[in-house]
């Protein structure tokens, strides 16, 4: 009952005309910058957080959030129409949505995307609404080590379950932390790996790591191949919307997306891309027509589409409850909530009451709107993929050193963000992943600090580990993290499942 | 590049950075804690070189195979079954099916190998000059200013890429500086450079 009378002071504030204004920007600008090829939900919110610098703390963050799924939207309407999916989560978009505009469908995967995406979306956040407050309280009973515990297990999770090499994924990792790592310590006061140079010692910032990750290796390389092909846009002007079979052929996969993506979500350290693949291949495996997978098979679109999209609402669980981001994504907005002071966790909720669920009720709004705003926009949408790639690629440049200089105003800065760029470029002619980079950056400083106290507590001994029933539950998590994907990989190459959507 | 020679020198590479920051971990100053200022770099330093080395290994051993397996005609089919099947990634396995697509896609390969179109791969050169110019861009922009370091920055790259529409791209150039500037410091209220026109 509480937390209905929170979330109805949530709306009463997310209502007011300023609130109501900064929800349906952050969905524009999230859609917009999402439509731009190769730029994902991550770069879409590491460029705009130097907008949101000057605003107030529930502005800023009411804006930032409509950016998250206005870009995952927008993600979604690139993939399907020029086969280029910002991020890994709309990978499967680009096949089954592609392959249904290709064929005059284009409409149809479009909208079963925008509506998959729009009732997974809130089915997420009325699970947020409902399941951070039950977190809250259990979070009371945590401590250091369970603490510890939780973000390590964040940490193995994005290695194990991550799309490609695991090798390469804890290699990411492994480099975050290296990154995060840099700096005073906290405790002592003493600088470390500082190479000798005081300007480190403040640390690498987070903003300008994860712009130089994310945005300045897309753009170079895009810039440096000239002039090539032109993306080939699929037309769709005289598709036509949903069918009534459509809509039947989407219903399932969007109520199964909507709660595989979920409880993926919730997973600390698994992001949305495996919430697609996980609802791909469930839809493929119980559909009837699994000749038409790879040939633009609706439920391939509405399924994943669904799932990625739950996904958002589910990471936002351990994120606003305990303060632990589950994706790259989730931890830039940790790394926002830090900007202004907030702490995410059980304390927001008992003292930051009214902020907290004025986000979440806007998250009920911005969704709303996204279906409003977009569906019938996306032709204006698509205008932009024509944009000449050297005008976008050059401003997005523009825009990152912007970011860049309003955080340090200094040279140092500027230099901070072209060198890790010359590095996110390397990690990725390298095959390295960059996402869980960014998680391990931001999580080292809690992973480290906790893993202190605990043994600080516990006077050195390893013990609380197993002695503690909820530490004990969540190492017993992470063995099972361990274990599912290796089992889940060997079935699907058992079964084959996926041996004939190769596309190459 | 291979995958091989692609997985070799990051794993090289990976190792010696290791290396480097875990000497690096020598200079911080030793305390009584129990956990010190010195463990968890060590660790970081010591997990990126056993990561590389691994990379690098597991390069090496799968080439072996590989060759191993064109050298018996007939047999390769099975080889690249069982790569499939090993669990250890869809990178390895589309590596070594369709090794030029995979080169540099693996962060767009999914569980169970989905292999998407691998983006085609820009010169070394054109990517070394890019780099260049925005280390220049950054390097001026203080001395010179915002307005008009932004400006030729633009007017550069877009030059480069489509010389022949020089008044779209002066245009775009002038009026992106113009905007942007406009809009950060009397919008957002965040002052960038003045540098000479100031």
């Amino acid at each position: 009952m509480d937390t209905l009378i929170d979330l109805g002071g949530g709306f009463a504030s997310a209502l007011e005309p300023v609130s109501l204004a900064f929800a349906l920007l952050g969905v524009l600008l999230g859609t917009v910058v999402g439509v731009l090829p190769g730029i994902g939900p991550i770069s879409a919110i590491a460029i705009l957080i130097p907008v949101s610098f000057g605003m107030e703390p529930v502005h800023g963050l009411i804006l930032l959030c409509g950016i998250y799924y206005g870009s995952m939207y927008g993600g979604s309407i690139t993939a399907t129409l020029i086969k280029t999916p910002g991020e890994v989560a709309s990978a499967v978009t680009a096949i089954e949505g592609y392959e249904m505009a290709r064929r005059g469908r284009g409409k149809a995967a479009l909208a079963t995307a925008a509506i998959g995406s729009f009732l997974a979306g809130t089915l997420a956040i009325i699970g947020l609404t409902f399941l951070s407050p039950v977190l809250v309280k259990l979070a009371n009973v945590f401590g250091a080590t369970e603490y510890f515990l939780l973000m390590a297990t964040a940490l193995l999770l994005a290695s194990t379950m991550s799309a490609g090499s695991r090798a390469k994924a804890l290699i990411s990792i492994f480099i975050g932390l290296a990154v995060g790592l840099i700096g005073l310590d906290f405790q002592t006061g003493l600088p470390r790996q500082t190479f000798g140079m005081d300007l480190l010692s403040d640390g690498i910032d987070f903003t300008i790591f994860a712009m130089a990750l994310f945005a300045i290796p897309e753009a170079i390389r895009n810039l440096a191949l000239g002039r090539g092909a032109k993306d080939e846009i699929q037309s769709f002007g005289d598709d036509k919307w949903m069918t009534k079979e459509d809509w039947q052929r989407s219903a399932g996969p969007w109520a199964r997306g909507s709660v595989v993506g979920f409880i993926i979500g919730i997973l600390p350290g698994v992001g949305p891309s495996l919430a697609s693949f996980m609802s791909y291949i469930m839809e493929k495996r119980i559909s009837k027509r699994k000749d038409e997978f790879g040939h633009g098979a609706i439920e391939g679109v509405a399924g994943p589409e669904a799932s990625n999209n739950a996904g958002v609402g589910g990471a936002m669980i351990p994120l606003f409850s305990l303060g632990i981001p589950g994706s790259a994504t989730t931890a830039l907005l940790l790394f926002v909530f830090t900007m202004y002071g907030l702490q995410p966790g059980p304390l927001i909720f008992r003292d930051e009451t009214g902020l907290i669920w004025t986000i979440i009720a806007s998250m009920y709004i911005g969704n709303i709107a996204l279906i409003i705003l977009n569906l019938p926009l996306v032709g204006v949408f698509v205008k932009l993929l024509k944009m000449p790639k050297e005008i976008l690629f050059s401003s997005i440049l523009v825009l990152v050193v912007i970011g860049a200089y309003a955080i340090e105003f200094s040279l140092f800065g500027l230099m901070m963000l072209g060198i890790f760029g010359v590095i996110g470029y390397l990690m990725e002619k390298g095959g390295i992943p960059l996402a869980p980079a960014i998680l391990a950056l931001v999580l080292v400083p809690l992973l480290e600090d906790n893993f202190r106290r605990m043994l600080q507590i516990s006077g050195g001994s390893f013990a609380p580990l197993v002695t503690r029933p909820v530490s004990l539950s969540i190492i017993i998590l992470m063995v099972l993290g361990i274990i599912g994907p290796v089992v889940f990989r060997w079935w699907v190459s058992r079964r084959k499942l996926l041996a004939d959507v190769t596309v190459s | 590049m291979t995958a091989f020679r692609t997985d070799l020198i990051t794993g090289g590479a990976i190792a010696v950075i290791g290396a480097v920051y875990y000497i690096a971990t020598f200079s911080i100053q030793e305390t009584a804690n129990i956990v010190t200022p010195r463990t968890f770099p060590a660790i970081v330093g010591i997990g990126l070189i056993v990561l590389g080395l691994f990379l690098a290994g597991q390069a090496v051993v799968r080439h072996r195979k590989d060759t191993l397996s064109e050298a018996a005609p007939g047999s390769a089919g099975s080889a690249h079954s069982t790569a499939a099947g090993d669990g250890d990634g869809a990178a390895a396995s589309a590596g070594e099916s369709s090794v030029e697509t995979a080169d540099r896609s693996s962060g767009q390969e999914g569980v169970g190998g989905i292999v998407l179109e691998a983006p085609p791969e820009p010169q070394v050169r054109k990517v070394v000059f890019q780099f260049a110019l925005f280390f220049v861009y950054l390097a001026i922009l203080i001395p010179v200013g915002f307005l008009l370091a932004t400006a030729a920055f633009l007017m550069g790259l877009t030059s480069i890429y489509a010389p022949e529409k020089w008044i779209r791209n002066l245009i775009f150039s002038v009026l992106f500086a113009v905007v942007v500037y406009t809009a950060f410091v009397y919008g957002l209220a965040v002052y960038l450079p003045v540098g000479i026109l100031g």
